[in-house]
């Protein structure tokens, strides 16, 4: 009797051992644990209730001045071939803050309703699919627009076994994604993006074919490879049901050949490309104009019969007229350039792409920048004027 | 020998996971404000460094093993009597020491000048010694009846403890050890389920006087502490007699110690006394002990620090820094609220690593403890969780607090002895820290509900929510702590009937009463 009682105890134990490793495998994610995972859910869980109380309390938000923008929100359809051209902002207050992109509006008079936000791959816990921010931007009343960096050297080895060691990654990197190698972070990823489920952009290894910048650019990689690596990449979330992401394709228009980075029709929603103007602040840079960056590349851009988004768009200060740029550039902008859909502003406070010294790309702080802008885009831009 | 090798195995994943969190906890990238990030590391590392201490003692658990008493020692019994102790209580007291088996005197030293107590010394076959305007309270009377007898052995009984019969003869035999000073026993009540208050202060003591002492006594320094320990004339004579100060037992303990002589524990309950009743005498015991602790560390370690062998000094550094829990804990208790009103905070640490890395210590640390509870001295009634002693302990963090500080503006405290009958205090009086620290709390609660509300922007709104609700939990735990404590403030306002000896029989103390 006895030792039936105890065969019986060991098996329920073992059983329930079996059944909590598994509740808390399913609670965990990916590389994250489910202490990590089960945190975060509750921290955006708190974060949800807290603004729909503030609701309540307070009244509307700012998702209720874009009302007019649900109906993106709702179609992805539309989303993929939007009618007006959809302003949006990444600024430097951000992963903290969503104020800074606030500020912006207020100071150019119209709502920014996509959000800009970039996040490396790795290991580490602000490498995983950003579930706070995103959430923090759905509820604020925009759409993400998560520019998806593929740092490779941010997997620990120690974690990841079968992964080359680290200093070797980066060499033909992008054939490994192609591969799968990586497929149990992208898979991750894609599952946390399908869950969270609303729209989102998502800019995957931008600007892949400037040799000078980010390990995944032509000098370790081949086009053949990049190609492989997105179709693969988009691939998989499509097998995971992440259909609720927007793809966006952005390579680096002033170097050649960028056209022949594209991975196919099927495989892209948005075409896209930095427009940013350093004056003669960068050694490889001067003054240039809207139109020598953007508008010489226009036709090649618009001819893949994509809604086309500058991703990136600013001008610095120094070396011209700033405010005269950006009227240059935005005034009749749909008119000119009637593929362009979007203008994503990049509203950083201290950018650190010159090694040399930080630049600030901000409009808040610029009064005349700021007005032209907002003259420039009035006539064209849609949703209701904010007061400034 | 199995069991040692469990809490072998025990402390070394312990201390492994010390390490672990070590590793993890002084990353440069934690630090959010130097000077806070320090105040927050003695806080925790204080804690842990106690915790990694108690494990050390662990490793070195002995029960040592009973020696039959020789026959024919000399063999006196000292309990004392002061002004305005009840009576009652040394009827009953001095009745046990004469049922006690192995042939010896009782002394009853008395300063009360009250005919009474010679008439119950002598009905109950005491020696009556009038020893009136010594220093040193009980110390000093103990003194001058050394000078009066000759017996070379002497129990210090505390006058609220029933001796059981046994008591000696449990005893004596380890002094067949010349180098012997003195040999401690078992503190053990009568009186713990008469209030909340009796059992979370017993519940304190039930680990000291269980694997705690027996671990001291393997490491060669099992500390007598309060009453019931047993002396060798020659001992006393050699230091100068009984230590005098807050924390006489201590003292006389480390100062026979410094002079060469060895203890031994007896963890056996071989009588059994009172402890404070209510949260009033508590905290004036605790706040006696506290500022005694600090005498003895200050004012007497460094006289005989080179006396003492290396785990002894560990022993007394870490007996002399306990009441230093008072300070971490307003430490803890204060970062919440400076995050909360002003957005300091000492560190930046994501949270789901802290309980990735803090965990295992705590797991360990938790299995330690309750693997342990075999040793304690009563296991049938004493095993649990002492959640009552946690509270209490945490409560009297102000008393700690305010040990320490009359310790390092060297104040005077009266020599207070143990209440021995439970006094009625007024709730406000008593409960004061905790109703002001729950008043605190609401006003910060309602403070950040309005400022997340009314004055956060939006776009800051959500995506600080983590860190800040994160806070106002880590505010409210102590809280909801203090909710214990206010129940026993408001069980002190009406005083258990009766007087606590009232139960006792002794004709049926002994073995397992």
């Amino acid at each position: 009797m006895r030792r039936r009682h105890r065969a019986l105890i060991s098996v329920a134990l073992l059983l329930g051992c079996v059944g909590g490793f598994a509740l808390l495998t399913s609670l965990s994610v990916g590389t994250e644990g489910p202490l990590a995972a089960g945190l975060a859910r509750v921290g955006t869980g708190v974060g949800g209730i807290e603004h729909r109380l503030r609701e309540r309390f307070v009244g509307p938000g700012r998702a209720a001045e874009l009302r007019w923008f649900d109906r993106y929100r709702r179609d992805a359809a539309l989303l993929r071939a939007p009618d007006s051209v959809l302003l949006g902002a990444y600024d430097s207050d951000l992963p903290q803050s969503l104020e800074g992109v606030a500020s912006l509006e207020r100071t150019l008079g119209v709502s920014l309703p996509i959000v800009q936000a970039y996040t490396a791959w790795g290991d580490r816990a602000d490498e995983q699919f950003p579930l706070a921010l995103a959430s923090a931007i759905w509820d604020f009343g925009s759409i993400p627009l998560l520019t998806w960096e593929p740092w490779l050297t941010d997997f620990d080895n120690g974690r990841h076994p079968e992964l080359p060691l680290r200093e070797a990654r980066e060499r033909h990197g992008l054939a490994s994604i192609a591969r799968g190698d990586y497929d149990f972070y992208v898979d991750e990823w894609a599952r946390q993006a399908a869950q969270f489920g609303k729209p989102i952009f998502v800019r995957f290894g931008h600007e892949m074919n400037d040799p000078y910048r980010y390990p995944w650019g032509p000098q370790n990689n081949t086009k053949e490879e990049f190609i492989a690596a997105w179709r693969h990449v988009v691939d998989r979330f499509r097998a995971l049901h992440a259909t609720n992401v927007v793809w966006v394709w952005s390579p680096h228009v002033a170097y050649q050949y960028w056209d022949l980075y594209y991975p196919g029709d099927t495989y892209v929603d948005w075409v896209a490309t930095g427009v940013l103007n350093f004056g003669p602040i960068a050694q490889w840079s001067k003054w240039w104009t809207f139109t020598e960056i953007f508008g010489s590349k226009y036709q090649r851009l618009a001819s893949f019969k994509k809604p086309v988004m500058i991703a990136e768009f600013g001008s610095l200060a120094v070396g011209g007229d700033r405010a005269n740029w950006y009227e240059d550039a935005l005034a009749a902008l749909p008119a000119k350039y009637p593929a362009v859909r979007s203008v994503v502003f990049f509203h950083s406070a201290s950018d650190q792409t010159l090694t040399y010294q930080k630049v600030d790309w901000r409009l808040v702080t610029d009064t005349a920048a700021a007005r032209a802008v907002a003259a420039a885009i009035n006539p064209w831009a849609p949703g209701p004027r904010l007061k400034q | 020998m199995r069991d040692r090798m469990v809490i072998a195995v025990l402390v070394g994943f312990g201390i492994l996971a010390v390490f672990r969190l070590l590793d993890w906890w002084f990353r440069q990238d934690h630090v959010a404000h130097p000077l806070l990030f320090g105040a927050l590391s003695i806080a925790v590392w204080y804690g842990i460094s106690r915790i990694v201490l108690g494990w050390v003692n662990y490793v070195h658990i002995s029960r040592p093993e009973h020696r039959d008493a020789p026959q024919g020692l000399r063999v006196a019994i000292f309990t004392t009597s002061s002004p305005g102790e009840p009576l009652a209580m040394f009827e009953k007291t001095l009745a046990a020491c004469r049922r006690v088996r192995y042939p010896h005197t009782t002394y009853l030293l008395d300063d009360t000048r009250d005919p009474a107590f010679r008439d119950v010394a002598e009905r109950n076959g005491a020696v009556w010694l009038e020893l009136v305007g010594l220093p040193g309270a009980k110390a000093g009377k103990i003194n001058a009846a050394l000078a009066q007898t000759r017996e070379d052995f002497i129990l210090v009984l505390d006058p609220d403890h029933v001796p059981f019969p046994e008591f000696l003869d449990r005893v004596l035999g380890h002094f067949d050890d010349e180098r012997l000073g003195f040999v401690q026993v078992s503190q053990a009540y009568y009186n713990q389920p008469r209030s909340f208050a009796a059992r979370g202060a017993a519940e304190q003591t039930y680990g000291f006087y269980g694997p705690v002492q027996m671990g001291l006594c393997g490491l060669g320094g099992s500390v007598a502490i309060g009453a019931n320990c047993t002396f060798r004339r020659a001992a006393l004579e050699s230091i100068g007699g009984h230590g005098i100060g807050l924390a006489e037992d201590l003292v006389t303990s480390i100062r026979l110690h410094g002079a060469g002589w060895k203890s031994t524990y007896v963890p056996e309950v071989l009588s059994r006394g009172l402890i404070p009743e209510d949260l009033g005498s508590f905290y004036r015991q605790q706040i006696k002990w506290a500022r005694g602790v600090y005498e003895v560390a200050f004012a007497e370690l460094p006289h005989v620090f080179r006396g003492l062998s290396w785990r002894q000094r560990l022993s007394y550094l870490t007996i002399g820094t306990f009441y230093l829990f008072g300070v971490t804990t307003l430490l803890y208790l204060v970062f919440p609220y400076l995050y909360l009103w002003t957005g300091l905070q000492p560190a930046s640490m994501r949270f789901d690593e802290f309980l990735a890395n803090a965990t295992p210590v705590g797991a360990a640390g938790a299995a330690l403890y309750f693997f342990c509870q075999r040793w304690l001295c009563d296991p049938r009634t004493e095993r649990g969780t002492h959640w009552r002693g946690l509270v209490l302990k945490i409560a009297c963090w102000p008393v700690f607090f305010g040990g320490t500080a009359l310790a390092i503006a060297r104040a005077n405290v009266p020599y207070i002895p143990t209440a021995k009958e439970a006094k009625r205090g007024r709730f406000l009086r008593l409960a004061w820290p905790q109703l002001t620290l729950i008043a605190i709390y609401a006003v910060t609660v309602a403070h950040v509900l309005r400022v997340r509300l009314f004055v956060t922007s939006e776009g800051a709104l959500e995506l600080s929510s983590q860190a800040v609700w994160g806070m106002v939990a880590f505010a409210t735990l102590p809280v909801l702590l203090s909710f214990g404590v206010l129940y026993a403030a408001w069980e002190a306002r009406r005083v258990p009937a009766g007087a606590a000896w009232d139960s006792i029989d002794v004709d049926r103390l002994g073995g397992d009463t």
